[in-house]
């Protein structure tokens, strides 16, 4: 086998042999179980296709769950020393960043497929509960959907660039967790909706069309997923030549 | 395959953790890399292994820097401290990744994990180890490729004496081999009874490097010797 697939099978044991990254992970679907069933309690109108697709769009903001999860693949190497032996396995480093984008971002599309099949699931039941029904058919259906899988596999990927990059888990994912509660709508309103919308969390909302920010501007949706994409791009390159000399003591 | 450090320095910032070091610790030999707390041991492994970037020099194996092993897993073998682990991962699942890592199969992790002991204790997670368990797994890990280096960073600690004079046979025995096995200790007693060759630091430059009959054969010899060679400068 070539280093890149050894790494890859060796990233995939790991994962695989601890439950913290999967109980993180279930996180997701529960949010997305828990918003659409908030929406219709707090009044919305099921009869109203822009509510189907409101509900819908709870798939892609489950996506700040896959964030935090790529933000484990690397930090939390740092933080329980097991860094030391991939490095070891791996010297040229890469392999092991590339293994963990690949097995991290395909994770991040499982999570996104589940919680998009519990998303559906939930909508129609609530919708027939309330004398409506789910129209499959409807305008944004399945481009809410995939856009918001795509999110959750355009997170993760950001994440484990996040993790690379800072290291210290605590602070990776304090980090994230402020940009995207706090800091990137502060950034927005200084540099006015022309320029936020090209911001990692506006082009997320523009590619899985949920309204978080209420931003009055957004991207296309394929424009946001090529943002949001080349975001991803950045924040693994920077990983990969900040990993490849930094002493690992 | 032996290990060969060559001018070595690394400055950490303005503190020089190791300056101008040399030394070779030959096959077939048990190299015993003696200093105080802070002489320099962990960096020059962590430099050997491709951890570390050296300032100056170079620390090759088999004539090679470590980045450039074919199979790093199959030549080279170690244990760094007792912390590497997944508080998570099962005993065996943590061989396993390591095992997939370098191409090793199935029964090769079984076969280590009965060789250091812990054949029972397999499918126990890893946070429920004790010191002298985590030093085994540790030790299990570096044995899983039957590599041709073995280094070692305090090897004895947490191992109770009886795992201790087990210690000492294994790394006899693989020595006899014709392995390389390079540990590194601040701890005499147990050293002088296992090493052949002797490296002693002391604050980041090397002070001794030659076999132990040079400095003297018993264990309190080594130990005036070892005392004379680190003490400060006046």
């Amino acid at each position: 086998m070539t280093g890149q697939a050894t790494a890859l099978s060796s990233e995939f044991r790991k994962i695989t042999s601890i439950r913290g990254p999967w109980l993180l992970l279930a996180a997701g679907p529960l949010i997305v179980v828990a918003g659409i069933s908030g929406l219709v309690e707090s009044g919305g109108n099921v009869h109203d296709p822009a509510t189907q697709s409101q509900a819908l769009a709870h798939v892609g903001l489950a996506a700040i769950i896959t964030l935090v999860f790529g933000i484990l693949a690397m930090a939390g190497e740092y933080r329980h020393g097991t860094i030391t032996d991939s490095y070891l396995s791996f010297p040229g480093r890469r392999q092991v960043i590339g293994a963990k984008l690949a097995v991290y971002g395909l994770a991040g599309a499982a999570a996104g497929l589940v919680s998009s099949a519990l998303a559906l699931a939930v909508t129609a039941a609530w919708w027939s509960a309330k004398g409506s029904a789910l129209h499959l058919s409807a305008a944004g259906t399945w481009q809410t959907l995939a856009g918001g899988v795509a999110a959750n596999v355009g997170f993760a990927v950001v994440g484990v660039g996040v993790g690379a990059l800072v290291r210290n888990l605590a602070a990776a994912i304090a980090a994230a967790l402020a940009w995207i509660a706090l800091v990137e709508g502060i950034v927005g309103q200084l540099v006015g909706s022309g320029l936020a919308r090209w911001l990692p969390l506006h082009a997320s909302e523009a590619l899985d069309r949920s309204a978080l920010l209420g931003a009055s501007q957004l991207l296309p949706q394929w424009a946001g997923a090529l943002v949001l994409l080349g975001y991803a791009a950045v924040f693994a390159a920077v990983a990969v030549v900040t990993t490849l000399r930094r002493d690992v003591t | 395959m032996e290990l060969e450090v060559r001018g070595l320095t690394k400055t950490f910032g303005r503190v020089t953790a190791v300056r101008d070091v040399s030394f070779t610790a030959p096959a077939g030999k048990v190299t015993g890399l003696l200093g105080p707390n802070g002489s320099g041991k962990t960096t020059t492994l962590r430099i050997a292994l491709g951890l570390v970037r050296p300032s100056a020099g170079a620390a090759l194996i088999g004539g090679v820097c470590y980045a450039g092993l074919a199979r790093p897993r199959r030549a080279v073998g170690a244990v760094l401290d007792t912390a590497g682990f997944h508080p998570g991962r099962r005993a065996r699942d943590h061989l396993r990744v390591l095992a997939a890592a370098s191409g090793v199969s199935g029964e090769r992790v079984d076969e280590v994990l009965g060789q250091v002991g812990l054949a029972s204790s397999a499918e126990r997670r890893v946070r429920g180890f004790s010191l002298g368990m985590r030093q085994r797994l540790g030790l299990a890990a570096a044995l899983l490729g039957d590599p041709q280096l073995l280094v070692l960073d305090e090897p004895a600690n947490g191992l109770d004496p009886a795992g201790v004079a087990w210690l000492r046979g294994l790394l006899r025995d693989l020595a006899d081999r014709g392995r390389t096995i390079v540990v590194a200790s601040h701890g005499l007693a147990e050293v002088s009874q296992t090493v052949d060759h002797v490296v002693i630091l002391s604050a980041g430059r090397l002070r001794f490097a030659g076999p132990l009959a040079e400095l003297g054969t018993g264990g309190g010899e080594l130990e005036s010797a070892f005392l004379k060679l680190t003490e400060a400068p006046a």
